[in-house]
Order: C-alpha cells, then sequence, then structure tokens
C-alpha cells in the first residue's frame, strides 16, 4: 500500500533519461491529487443546482487528502494540503478555516499513521476515516454555531460527514487506478 | 543548500506551522468574517464568466428538455395556454379597473406619491449557502449603486437583503437563511410579527400578538422598517404543526435565476414631539446676574447663592 519508492520492476539501471519533458511530465503526475481537489472546488462552486454542491467539495477534498496521505505521500505534501484547503475556503462560505484545519488534522494522522494503515486494510481504513470525517463535520458545526451565538440544527452536518464517508469507496476505486496509471510519477 | 539533518526539522515543523496558521484563519474568520468573505467575493467575482460558461450546456439542455416535453403534447398546452390567456385578460381587466379607481381615491385623499426605487437586474452567478446558510451571488455588472441592506425580489415576491456587495457581484442573504430576521405584517389579521429562518423552506413566524394568532392562508407582507418598505409580498401563512406558524415564501428559493435588487433609500424620515410633552428648558448656570428686586427685605442676601456669607 505504502509506495514511498519506485515501482519494483523499474530498475535505476534501467531507467529512461531525465529529460525536461519528463521531468514536467512526471510533476503534473504528482500534482495530479491536488489538481484533482482544486478543480472539483472550483466546479463544484458553480451553480449547477445539485443537491449537496457545498458538502460534496468538502467530502472530496477529504477522501483524496486521507488517500493519498497514506498511500503515496510524495504526491500530497503537506504545503499542497495546505494550498488545496485554502482554494477550497475561497470557493466556499463555510466558517473560514474550518476546511483548511480539517484536511491538516486529517493529512497529519494518515500521513503519521500510514504504515499501520497500509497493514489494516481497507474496510478498517474506511472505518478510521469515517470518525476523523464526523469530528471534522462535528466541529465545523460547533464553530458555526459560535459564530451564530445559538445551538443550529446538527442535521446538515451529519449529512455533509453521511456523504464524505459515502463517496469514500468510489473516489478510493479512482485512485488506486490512478495510482498505477495517470497519476503514477514512475509511468512518465 | 541545507543539510540533511535541517531538511529534516523543517519537514517535522513544516505541519504544526501550517496547522497554527489554520487556526489563525479560524480565528480571524470568528472575529472579522467580513473581510474573509471580501476575498471570497473578489474570486467570485474573477470565475464569474466562468461560471456562466460552466453552466451554458447545462442551461441550454434544459431548455431543449421544456421544448422537447412541450412539442410531444402541443394540443393539451395550446388549450392550457388559452384558458391561461382568458384568465389573465379578466385579471387584466380588473386590475386596470382597480388601478383607476386606486389614483381617484389617491387625488381626493391628497396622497404624497411615494418616490420610485432604484433597481438593478442580475443573474445569480452561484448558490452560496454552503451546509449551514442560504444565501446566492448575483452577477450585477460594473457600476452598481447596490448597498448593504437592498432588497431582492424574485418575479414573484421577497428574497432576501443584500448583506455583501463587491466590484460586479453582490451577496443576497435569503429569507430562509438562519441569521435572517424580517419584520412583517399579517394582511388579515392585522397583526405584526417577524418571519425567522431556519435554514428550511419555509421561514417561522415568532413574536406574534397571541390574541392575534396568524390565520391559515393569509397574505404575509413586509412592515415599513430601516431600509425594508411596507407591503411587499413575502408569502402566506401555514400551520406546518399546531402553534407553529410558518411563512411559505411566494419567491421559488430554490430554482433561482433572474433576481432584482431594489434600493428604497435610507428611512429618514423623523417622528414628531409627541403630543402635548413640554419640552423642557435647560436653565443658564448663572439665570440671575443682577440684584434681586426685593433685595429691600431685610436678611436676604443681594445675589443667588451668595447666602451665608
Amino acid at each position: 500500500m505504502v509506495a514511498e519508492n519506485s515501482t519494483p520492476h523499474l530498475h535505476s539501471a534501467v531507467e529512461p533519461k531525465q529529460t525536461f519533458r519528463r521531468a514536467l511530465d512526471m510533476s503534473i503526475r504528482a500534482a495530479m491529487p491536488s489538481l484533482f481537489i482544486m478543480f472539483s472546488a472550483i466546479l463544484l462552486s458553480a451553480p449547477f443546482g445539485i443537491p449537496g454542491q457545498a458538502q460534496l467539495q468538502f467530502g472530496i477534498a477529504m477522501c483524496t487528502v486521507w488517500f493519498w496521505a497514506h498511500s503515496r505521500p510524495r504526491s500530497m505534501p503537506a504545503l499542497a494540503v495546505f494550498l488545496c484547503g485554502l482554494v477550497v475556503e475561497i470557493f466556499s462560505f463555510g466558517p473560514p478555516g474550518t476546511v483548511l484545519l480539517s484536511l491538516l488534522v486529517i493529512y497529519g494522522v494518515a500521513h503519521h499513521w500510514r504504515y499501520g494503515l497500509s497493514r489494516l486494510g481497507f474496510l478498517m481504513g474506511w472505518l478510521i476515516f469515517s470518525i476523523f470525517a464526523i469530528i471534522a463535520s462535528f466541529f465545523q458545526w460547533a464553530l458555526v454555531c459560535l459564530h451564530a451565538v445559538a445551538l443550529l440544527s446538527p442535521a446538515p452536518g451529519l449529512f455533509q460527514a453521511a456523504l464524505t464517508i459515502g463517496i469514500y469507496p468510489s473516489l478510493t476505486a479512482l485512485f488506486v487506478w490512478g495510482r498505477r496509471t495517470f497519476a503514477n510519477p514512475d509511468q512518465a | 543548500m541545507l543539510s540533511i539533518h535541517a531538511r529534516q526539522v523543517l519537514a517535522k515543523a513544516i505541519l504544526p506551522l501550517l496547522i497554527l496558521l489554520a487556526v489563525g484563519l479560524v480565528l480571524l474568520g470568528l472575529v472579522r468574517r467580513p473581510a474573509v468573505d471580501g476575498v471570497r467575493l473578489m474570486a467570485t467575482d474573477f470565475m464569474a464568466p466562468a461560471y456562466h460558461g460552466l453552466v451554458w450546456p447545462q442551461e441550454r439542455a434544459m431548455v431543449w428538455l421544456t421544448d422537447l416535453r412541450g412539442a410531444t403534447d402541443l394540443a393539451k398546452e395550446n388549450s392550457r395556454l388559452r384558458d391561461e390567456n382568458r384568465a389573465l385578460r379578466h385579471w387584466y381587466d380588473v386590475a386596470v379597473a382597480l388601478a383607476a379607481e386606486n389614483g381617484r381615491l389617491k387625488n381626493s385623499l391628497h396622497w404624497i406619491p411615494q418616490t420610485v426605487p432604484q433597481y438593478v437586474t442580475g443573474r445569480v452567478t452561484r448558490d452560496d449557502g454552503g451546509p449551514y446558510s442560504r444565501a446566492v451571488l448575483l452577477d450585477v455588472g460594473s457600476g452598481h449603486q447596490v448597498r448593504i441592506g437592498d432588497v431582492a425580489l424574485d418575479a414573484a415576491g421577497l428574497l432576501g437583503r443584500v448583506t455583501e456587495v463587491g466590484p460586479h457581484t453582490v451577496r443576497v442573504l435569503m429569507i430562509n437563511d438562519d441569521a435572517s430576521r424580517i419584520p412583517v405584517t399579517l394582511a388579515s389579521s392585522h397583526g405584526d410579527a417577524i418571519m425567522a429562518g431556519d435554514d428550511t423552506a419555509a421561514p417561522r413566524l415568532i413574536f406574534y400578538p397571541q390574541d392575534h394568532h396568524p390565520v391559515e392562508g393569509e397574505r404575509v407582507e413586509t412592515r415599513g422598517q430601516s431600509t425594508m418598505p411596507a407591503g411587499l409580498p413575502v408569502g402566506t401563512v401555514h400551520y406546518s404543526a399546531p402553534n407553529r406558524p410558518v411563512v411559505v415564501p411566494d419567491a421559488d428559493l430554490d430554482r433561482l435565476d433572474i433576481v432584482r435588487v431594489f434600493d428604497y433609500g435610507d428611512d429618514d424620515s423623523q417622528a414628531p414631539d409627541a403630543p402635548g410633552r413640554v419640552r423642557v428648558k435647560k436653565l443658564p448656570q448663572n439665570p440671575l446676574t443682577g440684584p434681586l428686586p426685593f433685595s429691600w427685605l431685610p436678611n436676604l442676601p443681594d445675589m443667588p447663592g451668595r447666602g451665608g456669607q
């Protein structure tokens, strides 16, 4: 699961020559997860009228950071998470800073536990991710309540958490395929 | 170049540093929310043309679907439109007669005409609510005169109020947002109430007189207060549960497209003094400077305030 090093079948002696085009290809492939978060955040801020658009912004960012932080941390460094969080913050109108903070915390957890998570298997990883998605949504709800000085309904937060947990398996399938193909810098 | 040790220290320190920055942003959002929203509004201004491009295929598809649906049942649609046209002609005649009568009555009452409000029409750029709020962004073009507090209406009724103003874009807080409180008047029971949004489709009515409960189905209009003029249509009363009156808005809050923003000006009218109340004149510090007229009396001082000298 942890793919810090190059793909085993590629020996350094037979690696292709480093050219500018190859370096560019590699960096674009490595930046693919961050670009995916930014592109989906901007796309989902357009007025399509799809129910749960704002919640999807948060959910996609959380799932992407969680997967790549423990699966291939080189494709998702802390600075990229920060930049992605800022873009999501700018293109949403929720309480400022909550998405950014949630992304950094979930990045820290996934990055710190990446060896353990790689041994746990998908279901256990999904369960741990679900707990953090619920905590992040609760944190967002608490900040909104603090800002409004009122006890608001937690239903939107629960919906956001449920949506985030729900889209994780399908996004994981996409990312597992992407890790082997279009988002794999070793394939450049 | 940094040494390996320095790079390791930097790699370990960067995440706590970024988390601290994020906490700083959270605190900034709590203390200076308008500054953060200003940056977001600028980004939306910048992205407005791209948003139009993004939703254009969807809009075209909706138009084609509507046309296709109409084309499949032309005869029925024609018959429905003919009936509707007949009804509309009747209502047009009634409206013309009522407008003439209203004009005559106003003339005989020496009615002071109200100023015509300035308005600007804009298209909804994006739904801007997020999970916990209900707001939309309107593209009103450059050089607009929209101010914070202006009233937004769609074709049917009140939509909300302007809360933030950017160079091309304005943000409208909708009447069903949790932060929205609008003073309203109930048309039949003549009671006043506050319409409070609660993030649902139908805002609640609160603070209505306990001896004049809102009547099911009666019209709800705005009460003239601050920049909000009186008599704007808001919706109708409906009891979603016993003792829980809500307003079913006239405006279609879920599918907004074209919105007008009206500037009714400031409410600078000053109430006159209450009848019968006498303004208290302030006495000067030293009201009498000369000698008192009755200074011939024995044991009286010549000047006030000099007693006991």
